[in-house]
């Protein structure tokens, strides 16, 4: 991720009309925009839209950026408000991480009952195996998920983004990769 | 059914509380150096601690999510203002 001071200064530029400035900005940021919205959103479509709508709010926007952590974080805050503002109830997924216990979550997730080491090397090698076990967790899983272990913004700018503290974002971390252990498990035993 | 043993003074429920901290490498040397002995000492939570960790360490390398088509990067270029 480019340093704090590269962003301030692209952002400065993009804020006083310097369109190549605003461009680079899409460049740069789309792709994780893009990403973290796919992630969340029911379709392409709807996640393309919503990267169009994100990259339009913070260009209108571009004073109110304080300059706190990266523009990515604070495009990716953009981003999720657009998504909630958007969103409508999903389809049926697995209970949200936050309502078990987190005993029950490390059960689900073969806390005590070990699987065959090689066996989970195995499946774990198959990028499929993962995706499939990503997108079968709740959103707020998948939000926490994506941008920490995949955008791999730090825990502080998570925690910013996701509009908690960061005791409570490494909480939700840990229940989602206690669920994403979980998924990927029931996963290899539906072959 | 997990058993919860105090091994090297740590439960075994405290060490599955804290694994997201230790893979992330967010604890202190002491902290860390209790989980080693705890691990150390309860091969339940050395396999189930390493399978956490593999399937973190997976997660980060191998997914990568999918990229904005070509033609969606044009469209939003296209609607930024000119000057």
């Amino acid at each position: 991720m480019e340093q704090p001071s590269a962003d301030h200064e692209l952002v400065t530029r993009a804020a006083g009309g310097d369109s190549a400035a605003q461009r680079e900005l899409v460049v740069r940021h789309q792709g994780a925009v893009f990403r973290l919205l796919k992630r969340l959103a029911s379709n392409t479509a709807q996640a393309e839209d919503l990267t169009q709508e994100t990259f339009i709010t913070a260009l209108e926007h571009l004073g109110s950026w304080r300059g706190e952590g990266s523009a990515r974080g604070w495009l990716l805050s953009i981003a999720r408000s657009r998504r909630l503002m958007s969103r409508r109830t999903s389809s049926a997924r697995h209970e949200p991480a936050e309502g078990a216990s987190l005993e029950k979550l490390g059960l689900a997730a073969g806390w005590g009952s070990p699987v065959d080491p090689e066996e989970l090397a195995s499946r774990l090698e198959q990028r499929t195996v993962l995706e499939q076990a990503l997108q079968g967790l709740d959103e707020e899983s998948r939000e926490v998920l994506t941008l920490r272990d995949l955008e791999e913004l730090s825990g502080e700018e998570t925690a910013q983004v996701l509009g908690l503290s960061v005791a409570a974002m490494k909480s939700r971390l840990h229940r989602a990769r206690l669920a994403l252990v979980a998924s990927v498990k029931r996963g290899a035993a539906h072959g | 059914m997990a058993e919860n043993r105090d091994v090297g003074g740590l439960f075994c429920f405290e060490v599955l509380a804290q694994l997201s901290d230790y893979v992330d490498g967010e604890l202190g040397a002491e902290a860390r150096a209790k989980i080693d002995g705890h691990l150390q000492g309860c091969d339940a939570c050395a396999q189930f601690g390493g399978e956490f960790g593999a399937v973190v360490k997976a997660l980060q390398q191998k997914v990568r999510g999918e990229e904005p088509s070509a033609g969606a990067q044009e469209r939003l270029l296209a609607r930024l203002p000119v000057r």
